[in-house]
């Protein structure tokens, strides 16, 4: 049986041309693996939305990372302040991991 | 009143008011992405092509120079304009009026394109130095925007300040139109004459196709806007019309042939809908993209592609 460990699961629903903020606040709290995924459309609390392919300016990406407790509490302290002028939305949950060394 | 008439009549217009049509009447007609970016990139490069090469046989004349800083002018100043109705008039906060007066300085290279093939049908073409003129007019509302959304507040850019740039200066209509400009500028017509039937006979057909698109796009955005209210869309029609005047009053006024004023006015009147709206997502998120894009590109861009270009190529016209 391999032996894995609890660490935590950070997906930020964000603007792409906003991607940049949640990268640069991971790398500053010491993470510095992530992937951003693309995502096609969606409702939230201002209606529909759907990627406007004309100007990109509401597209948006979902920033997804793994880490340690440490670094995701340090994470959300840091964009905490940003998730309402930003419309970022944040969700941090538990996942097991091999390898736990590595988050 | 003969060009509105043939204006109207262009399959090229037509095109793009069947577009409309058919997203107001909720068809699933629909471009492909990948045909429509295509479509977009072989007009930006065909347009700057024929500008350089039109450039290269004219040579820089001062109507160049001066058409160049009436542009500039225009793009710096229109957002102040802009921005004192869509605070009064329109009831904008201050970073959201600050983002959209960025937009109406700035321009569309669509609405550019349109005109210079309907001009060009009525025996008007603009000069070919007017697409530098356009690319000169891209950025410099950007900077007037933000200046005016952060009037007096300490500036926080998120730390997007080298991607903010990055957008304004090297986004992609920039640097195909401006590189397609100087290829034609040094290849001249000798060297434009290989290549010249890719670019210049299925140019009309590709631009109808491209504005059958577009139609879609904007009514889409036009009956999905939110945001929108009476006042802010009359000031999107609104503005077209004074900035569009004062575009083509201020081209004949420093001597520039009537289809080149025409032209001016047309860039004036133009509102931006591909490079200001991801910079200023960059540059001020907590302003709400639904209201400028719906601005720009459900309710000026449709006006300027129906109404605007004949009526400041009838007013070139009628002064020049």
């Amino acid at each position: 049986m391999v032996e894995t460990v609890t660490r935590k699961r950070i997906e930020i629903l964000v603007d792409k041309p906003l991607a940049g903020v949640p990268i640069r606040a991971a790398a500053d709290v010491g993470i510095a693996g992530y992937s951003l995924v693309p995502v096609q459309s969606g409702s939230g609390r201002h209606g529909n939305w759907r990627n406007d392919r004309i100007s990109g300016a509401e597209n948006k990406v979902l920033f997804l990372t793994i880490a340690s407790e440490d670094k995701a509490d340090a994470l959300v302290d840091a964009l905490a302040p940003k998730l309402d002028s930003h419309s970022l939305l944040l969700t941090v949950s538990d996942v097991q991991v091999v390898r736990g060394e590595r988050f | 009143m003969d060009i509105v008439i043939s204006t109207l009549t262009s399959p090229v217009i037509l095109f793009f008011i069947l577009g409309m049509l058919a997203a107001f009447a909720r068809s699933d007609l629909a471009i492909p992405e990948a045909i429509a970016k295509g479509l977009s990139l072989y007009l930006m490069a065909a347009i700057g092509l024929k500008g350089g090469v039109a450039v290269s046989e004219s040579g820089f004349t001062p109507e160049l120079a001066l058409a160049a800083a009436a542009g500039l002018a225009l793009s710096f100043v229109i957002p102040y304009f802009a921005y004192v109705l869509l605070t009064g008039f329109g009831k904008l906060d201050r970073v959201n009026a600050g983002a959209v007066s960025a937009h109406y300085g700035s321009v569309s290279v669509v609405t550019f394109v349109t005109a210079s093939e309907i001009f060009t049908g009525q025996s008007m073409g603009p000069a070919g130095y007017m697409v530098a003129v356009l690319a000169l007019m891209e950025t410099p509302a950007i900077i007037s925007g933000l200046m005016l959304a952060r009037c007096g507040e300490k500036r926080d850019d998120n730390g997007n300040g080298g991607g903010l740039m990055h957008e304004v200066l090297l986004n992609a209509s920039v640097v195909l139109l401006m590189g397609s400009f100087f290829i034609g500028l040094i290849a001249g017509p000798t060297g434009f004459e290989p290549i010249a039937p890719l670019f210049l006979v299925p140019f009309t057909g590709v631009l109808c196709f491209f504005l059958l698109d577009m139609g879609l796009v904007a009514a889409r955005r036009l009956v999905e806007a939110k945001a929108m209210t009476f006042r802010l869309t009359t000031l999107g029609i609104l503005f077209p019309i004074v900035n569009g005047t004062i575009g083509t009053v201020l081209g004949t006024m420093i001597g520039l042939d009537v289809g080149s004023a025409a032209a001016l006015g047309v860039l004036a009147a133009s509102a931006s809908y591909i490079a200001v709206p991801a910079a200023m997502r960059m540059a001020l998120p907590e302003a709400d993209p639904g209201l400028y894009l719906s601005m720009s590109l459900g309710v000026t861009f449709p006006f300027n592609i129906i109404f605007g270009i004949p009526l400041f190529a009838a007013l070139a016209q009628a002064i020049g």
